[in-house]
């Protein structure tokens, strides 16, 4: 038997990989860039000053006029990004000479996801006026100016969660006091609503490949967590060969493609703690052009329920029971939910879970990729249950 | 099982060098030696960690062959008498055991990992070219033995605080069967 290394994959293994998996053409860039860095360092600490000389080139090289970084630090937050927040003093387009909060986001050595801040920069700045999103200024979608690939956003203002909630790694299972919950709850059932209706097709997002109605968009999803499994899970689970088999075999047709966020969750948006209202959507790496369901089943997904203060209703994502908030997704989008759509992406996004935990958050940690290996490592354990939820979804069927 | 304590430990060394040493108290002599202790016990522990069982087997194989010496060699009175026959008991529930460590844990690992693997490549080839019918059949299979394992796995897992019911996953170590059961 071969034994592959993926600590050191061979040209030719990569090669193997992007023939194997067809995926949308950016995302495979960003997968076969992952790999071909994977033998390099790990991660080490990087200096402020780097990332202020980077951010320096990066408007330099799109922006002809002088400009000022001030008060550059480090922001917390982000198991898979470095964040660094700064104010630019800039003579801004359309607005004249002012001081804007800005924030670099900056890929890691390898991190949960490897994806495409091409993607990123495109989807945001196309939602620009149909969902709250922040500003977004500029990317590097090859770490040719920054250390690693990096986007520029605006500083966003708000909170993931009221100041005195408990919530587990990530804003996996954030508490939600009812209060809070009962005011944005509609506006989360809103934002998904107008996402999903999004009319994509006049929107500049040459970093997506639109799929076929059909099956083409399911095949091309599983495919992407296909890839990622084989590129970097070390220890082979028979379930998950299952699953990826099971998806390819039951691939539903959609007839409506939408804008899909691929990570719509409390925790991914932040709202004002004054009066409840969401600001901002965050967290657009995973976006894709496919079938609203995936949006649907990630929300209702139990990694990010909580429990009601009754002890037996299971909110999605901290929220709102799930036949509730089915029926108002219905009401807003004027979309239909399929139940069986909805079951094969919640079969699907464990699946995708499962590659970015047993899979990815081991490779990285493995090889000391990230500046929170520690934490990754620790992720890894959410996977077994995820696996059940997945082996679960399957044997009961829709 | 994934999560082990090798990739464990090398995330908090890692994590103890870059992120919490930097960050106390310099002058603090207690804490900046009780850190480096941490780091130094978890360096050995990781090193230990993959020769204990050998280390042990090892230890016993020759105090097999002494214990086979001295019960030739050892004359005395009822005291020795008395100690030889403690000695003989020792030396063959020894051998037994020694016996019985055939394989290294290593190995167990590697053949799990091997049995993992065909078996996913049996799932794959079945859904690629077999009736539904046996693909059904498959899938049960599969499903029945993902579920046993799985149970262990969330169990082994636990303290971590993943499961939304913790009260219904049963204590790991009623689940796993002894070795000579198995």
């Amino acid at each position: 038997m071969t034994v592959i290394d993926k600590d050191k994959p061979s040209p030719e293994w990569i090669a193997q990989m992007r023939k194997r998996f067809k995926v949308e053409r950016e995302i495979d860039r960003a997968l076969t860039f992952k790999l071909e860095k994977r033998a390099g360092p790990a991660y080490s600490k990087l200096p402020l000053d780097t990332l202020v000389e980077g951010v320096r080139s990066l408007i330099a090289s799109q922006y002809g006029e002088p400009f000022d970084i001030r008060n550059p630090h480090w922001l917390a937050g982000g198991a898979s990004k470095l964040q660094m927040r700064f104010d630019l003093n800039w003579n801004r387009p359309g607005v004249g000479r002012e001081t804007t909060r800005m924030v670099l986001r900056n890929d890691l050595a390898e991190a949960l996801h490897a994806t495409s801040r091409a993607r990123e920069f495109q989807i945001v700045n196309a939602l620009k006026g149909t969902l709250p999103v922040p500003p977004v200024f500029w990317y590097d979608n090859t770490g040719e100016h920054l250390p690693y690939p990096g986007i520029v956003y605006g500083f966003a203002e708000g909170v993931t969660k009221p100041s005195n909630a408990k919530s587990g790694v990530s804003g996996l299972g954030t508490y939600m006091p009812e209060d809070v919950r009962n005011k944005l709850a509609p506006q989360f059932v809103e934002n998904m609503a107008r996402l999903h209706t999004f009319d994509f097709r006049q929107a500049e997002l040459s970093a997506f490949d639109i799929p076929q109605t059909g099956t083409e968009n399911a095949h091309w999803a599983v495919n992407w967590w296909d890839r990622v499994w084989e590129e970097d899970a070390d220890e082979e689970v028979p379930l998950v060969a299952l699953a990826s088999s099971w998806l390819h075999k039951h691939a539903p047709a959609v007839e409506q493609l939408s804008v899909v966020h691929g990570d719509f969750r409390t925790g991914n948006y932040l709202f004002d703690e004054s009066d409840c209202r969401i600001t901002t959507w965050l967290d657009w790496e995973l976006a894709r052009i496919g079938d609203r369901h995936q949006d649907l089943a990630w929300s209702t997904s139990r990694a990010f329920a909580t429990m009601a203060e009754d002890g037996k209703t299971l909110l999605v994502s901290g929220l709102m029971p799930e036949p509730q908030f089915l029926e108002a997704y219905e009401q807003a989008s004027g979309l239909s939910v399929d139940r069986k759509s909805l079951h094969y992406y919640q079969v699907f996004n464990a699946y995708a879970m499962v590659g970015m935990t047993l899979g990815t958050s081991y490779r990285v940690a493995r090889n000391g990729k990230s500046h929170q290996d520690v934490l990754l490592a620790w992720l890894l354990g959410v996977g077994y249950m995820l696996l059940d939820e997945m082996r679960d979804l399957i044997e009961k069927g829709p | 099982m994934q999560l082990r304590p090798q990739i464990q430990i090398q995330t908090i060394i890692k994590a103890m060098m870059e992120d919490v040493i930097p960050a106390l108290d310099q002058t603090n002599q207690l804490a900046m030696q009780s850190a480096q202790l941490t780091i130094g016990t978890l360096t050995m522990i990781a090193q230990h960690l993959p020769l204990e069982y050998r280390y042990d087997c090892d230890e016993l194989a020759r105090l097999i062959d002494a214990a086979a010496k001295l019960r030739e060699q050892a004359q005395g009175g009822t005291q020795t008498e008395q100690a030889v026959l403690a000695l003989r008991a020792a030396l063959e529930s020894g051998r037994e055991v020694l016996d019985r460590a055939r394989a290294e844990p290593s190995e167990i690992v590697e053949a799990v990992g091997l049995l993992r693997r065909a078996t996913g490549d049996t799932v794959r080839a079945v859904y690629a070219e077999s009736e539904p019918s046996v693909r059904d059949a498959v899938d049960a299979t599969v499903l029945e033995v993902s579920k046993e394992q799985l149970l262990r796995d969330r169990s082994w897992l636990l303290m971590q605080g993943w499961e939304p019911d913790p009260g219904a996953v049963p204590a790991v170590e009623t689940l796993l069967r002894p070795v000579g059961a198995v």
